[in-house]
């Protein structure tokens, strides 16, 4: 069976991985102790002690917190239930003038500002940029992931979460 | 008797009766067991190989019969075997959207009567371009044949090739000035076209006198007859070894297992759940001559996608919310959906194993009736279908990707395929014959970043995995224009910790034709279509064309004088402006203008993919080598990313860890400042959304998804605790 240790997915999630061996490992059958192993990695990487349950984005978990499940920050901050959408619970910039596309687009040609905006939802603790959406100016905020962690764990890790 | 079936059942007796088994047993077929594979595997695995091995030979040998640089360079064929019934049961490598579609066309035959008239004989050739019987659009078109078995009906073989002129109102393949099914080009719908092995010569009259470069067309049909003919062949021989009664039941538990390997897959790599995602796709052709008034000239479309996988490993894929068709060549069959979901399958998750049908059969979409998805008129045009399938399945990707970041699988997350325009022309050749072509240097766009690197720079495009530009030298030959520029675009990437992967952009001089009309199609120019993730920017939108006619290029070449070989950096003031004289042009959108002339200079851009990750993680000293590099200008390492730069003795760019570490700290707490909670912009945005202050055409947008989509309209008003349908259809009939 194949299997990595946790250095080498430490790397591998760092992209810190040299490519033949990553191209290697895309190339190889999956490993099935991939996701404890990769959750320890996170576990690892964080200041801050409540298991994690889930990766959901590149610097934001679903962890254990006391009783409650919540969607964290990996600098610590919270975005509250891991049902609810952590983007309602983040800060807001957006960018819906030519002026302010222009910063992140200099040598190109622009969509329409009246067409289309860009959302960046940003950690109000640490100002890391988790997600951006272009959207037409109106359109409702996408809730991205609800998983079924309770379906995850029982059926497809064996292992039930236990009942909060 | 050569047309008598397998079994004492009739085809479509057989076909209805696979149907019901899967309904009534949820496996292919009835298929509960995998019998033979648990008896030999061995076996079982090498026959499979060697199926795919025909398949593979078949089409390479092919490739060298056609003409059309887009099949013999960059590979636009795929060849398959099917079931009796029309289930794909092996494939080649190329373009594998059009397995499934070609699956759609023979169960279409099936169900047709075909057995009865026209019949089906061993060595009849049958073949469709009609996209609401199985295909993309009317350039795919494909054949297949029949493989009999001492009399029975035991398979069939089939070969598709994107033609490169379909004779349409415009000439090319993707015919962006097909407003209806009747511009799109010539037609064969589901059609005998030849018998005993030979394409009839009546058909190829048909082709030569409707085509503006027939050569194309009609060798590409012989081709995709003797690979299916050496496929068939190849069959009957393993067949004659293996036994008939193995042969059918081995095809189809190779069937069952491709789709239970799907399942295992997706239990494997991905999370259950709900997954959601919208890409857009704006276009503009007001006041753009030929384009008739039977719809909004302008428009947008929103694309959003809910996705969902159960624990037992099955992912729908949901479209409610999405536009309706119109009078434009971008609508999609529902053949065409399926077409771009076996080919993401096929790349994204089916990369080992056996990839047939049943990776498809583990998969469900949910098309709603009326939107450009799954059109209620067989009217439609549907020759551009990939510009709205593209950015419908990067967000596919996207999904996907998520639920493997959720898993550990980081190396697979990718932010996926790009929307990406392409060349269509036609006119007077370089040789002063008539000719039409699309140009596939198009197939070999930027794709989106991925989860542990940057995108794939100029290599690559959903619809072909083994995506290739092909050589400027072959290109040459087949149009009169010549290049003087092809040269990475850039910042063509979309942003982020790791970029997307860069396009490119080409110059052309027009060269030995008094007419040359050159057209453009697949342009989303008003908004993003090619979406970042987790905190990566989207790819830039697309680009606007710059041409100069009547230019002074022979005058400046005799003297000396420097050139322009792409539009350079400055987004309001080209390169061309600056250093060639004659008229200038820039047009947004599809270029849809009077023919050029020796001496004209023509350039188009290709997309980018989207970001991946917040762009001040990105690693400085790669940067450093992006902006040497020409993937990425100071400037937008400097303002985007938050790099510093200086100059190494040589003048190379090398990045100031420590300056730029400061600099990002800074930005960091700029965006701070500069960012609201989402609360109070909800709340301010509110306002907006009562008084409906949106641009037209966003106003359209969301009155024709509120119309087709009661989900669309609740999910909407409670986001906004607002009424919808009073705002955006104000006296409508609730």
């Amino acid at each position: 069976m194949t299997s990595y240790s946790k250095e080498v997915l430490g790397d591998l999630a760092a992209g810190k991985l040299p490519w033949p061996q990553t191209r290697r490992i895309m190339s190889a059958y999956k490993d099935d102790d991939r996701f404890f192993k990769m959750v320890a990695v996170y576990q690892d990487r964080v200041a801050w002690t409540d298991p994690i349950l889930l990766p959901v984005s590149d610097h934001l978990f679903i962890c254990q917190s006391g009783d409650e499940r919540i969607t964290r920050c990996e600098c610590g901050h919270s975005f509250g239930d891991y049902r609810k959408n952590w983007k309602l619970k983040a800060a807001i910039n957006v960018r819906n003038t030519e002026e302010a596309l222009r910063e992140i687009y200099p040598n190109s040609d622009l969509p329409d500002p009246e067409w289309m905006e860009i959302r960046e939802f940003i950690c109000p603790e640490c100002g890391t940029l988790h997600e951006v959406e272009a959207a037409a100016p109106g359109y409702p905020i996408v809730h991205d992931f609800e998983p079924d962690l309770e379906g995850f764990y029982r059926e497809w890790l064996g292992k039930p979460l236990q009942q909060t | 008797m050569l047309d008598k079936p397998a079994s004492a059942l009739r085809l479509r007796e057989r076909l209805l009766d696979s149907e019901r088994l899967m309904e009534e047993t949820g496996c292919y077929d009835g298929i509960t067991e995998l019998t033979l594979r648990n008896q030999d595997p061995l076996k079982f695995e090498t026959l499979h190989t060697k199926l795919r091995a025909y398949c593979v030979s078949a089409r390479e040998m092919a490739r060298r019969i056609s003409a059309s640089p887009g099949v013999r360079e960059v590979g636009e064929m795929v060849v398959a075997i099917y079931t009796p019934e029309g289930d794909a049961i092996a494939l080649s490598n190329g373009i594998m959207v059009h397995v499934h579609t070609m699956s759609r066309f023979i169960k279409w035959m099936i169900k047709n009567g075909y057995e009865d008239n026209p019949r089906i004989r061993e060595g009849d050739i049958f073949a469709n371009n009609d996209a609401f019987i199985g295909t993309v659009q009317v350039p795919d078109v494909m054949d297949v044949v029949p493989i009999f078995h001492e009399g029975t009906l035991v398979g069939w073989a089939g070969a598709v090739c994107h033609e490169l002129e379909a004779g349409g109102i415009t000439p090319g393949g993707d015919v962006c000035l097909a407003q209806e099914r009747f511009t799109e080009g010539l037609f064969v719908c589901a059609e005998k076209i030849g018998e005993n092995d030979e394409i009839r010569r009546d058909y190829v009259i048909r082709c030569e006198r409707n085509l503006r470069m027939p050569i194309y067309w009609v060798l590409d049909e012989k081709a995709k007859v003797a690979s299916c003919i050496d496929m068939r062949e190849s069959v009957k021989q393993l067949i004659s070894e293996i036994g008939l009664d193995y042969w059918m039941k081995v095809s189809k538990e190779f069937i069952e297992e491709g789709r239970r390997a799907q399942l295992a897959r997706t239990r494997q790599l991905t999370v259950p759940g709900i997954y959601r995602g919208h890409t857009f796709y704006g276009h503009v052709t007001a006041g753009k001559p030929g384009f008739q008034l039977l719809g909004d000239p302008d428009w947008l479309y929103n694309i959003p996608i809910e996705m969902e996988i159960t624990t037992d490993g099955k992912i729908t894929m949901d479209f409610e919310g999405t536009q309706p068709w119109g009078y434009h060549s971008m609508n999609c069959t529902p053949a065409g959906m399926d077409g771009g979901m076996f080919v993401t399958l096929t790349q994204h998750m089916n990369f080992e194993g056996l990839v047939n049908d049943g990776a498809w059969m583990a998969t469900e979409l949910k098309l709603p009736h009326g939107t450009w998805t799954n059109p209620d008129n067989e009217m439609v045009a549907t020759a551009t279908s990939w510009a709205l399938l593209l950015p419908a399945y990067g967000v596919f990707q996207r999904l996907l990707s998520r639920g493997f970041i959720a898993r550990g699988f980081v190396e697979e997350a990718f932010v996926g395929q790009v929307n990406s325009p392409m060349i269509e022309m036609g006119g007077e050749s370089q040789y002063g014959t008539p000719f039409g072509m699309a140009h596939f240097e198009c197939a070999a766009a930027g794709s989106g970043a991925l989860a542990i690197k940057d995108g794939l720079d100029t290599a690559y495009v959903g619809w072909n995995p083994e995506s290739d530009m092909g050589n400027i030298e072959v290109w040459e030959q087949s149009m009169p224009m010549v290049y003087i520029g092809r040269s990475i675009v850039p910042n063509s990437g979309g942003a982020g910790k790791y970029r997307g992967g860069c396009s490119f952009v080409s110059t052309w001089l027009i060269n030995k034709t008094s007419h040359l009309r050159l057209h453009t199609s697949e342009h989303s120019s008003r908004v993003f279509d090619n979406g970042g993730m987790c905190g990566g920017y989207p790819a830039p939108t697309c680009q606007k064309h710059r041409s100069v006619r009547n230019s002074d290029i022979h005058e400046l070449a005799a003297k000396g004088e420097p050139l322009a070989h792409a539009p350079g950096i400055d987004p309001h003031v080209s390169d061309y402006e600056r250093n060639i004289g004659g008229d200038h042009v820039v047009v947004e959108g599809p270029y849809i203008t009077s023919p050029h002339k020796s001496g004209d200079i023509f350039s188009h851009s290709y997309n980018g993919g989207g970001g991946y990750g917040d762009v001040l993680e990105r690693d400085p000293i790669k940067t450093a080598w992006d902006v040497e590099n020409g993937f990425l200008t100071r400037q937008a390492a400097d303002q985007v990313f938050g790099i510093v730069l200086k100059d190494d003795e040589d003048g190379y760019p090398i990045a100031d860890i420590d300056a730029t570490a400061e600099r990002r700290a800074a930005m960091r707490k700029q965006r701070l400042v500069k960012a609201i909670p989402v609360a109070d912009w909800i709340a301010k945005e509110r306002g907006r959304v009562e008084k409906a202050d949106f641009a037209p055409e966003v106003k359209k947008m969301y009155a024709s998804a509120i119309k087709l989509s009661p989900r669309f309209t609740s999910e909407f008003s409670e986001f906004w605790n607002v009424d919808a349908r009073s705002i955006f259809m104000p006296g409508a009939k609730p």
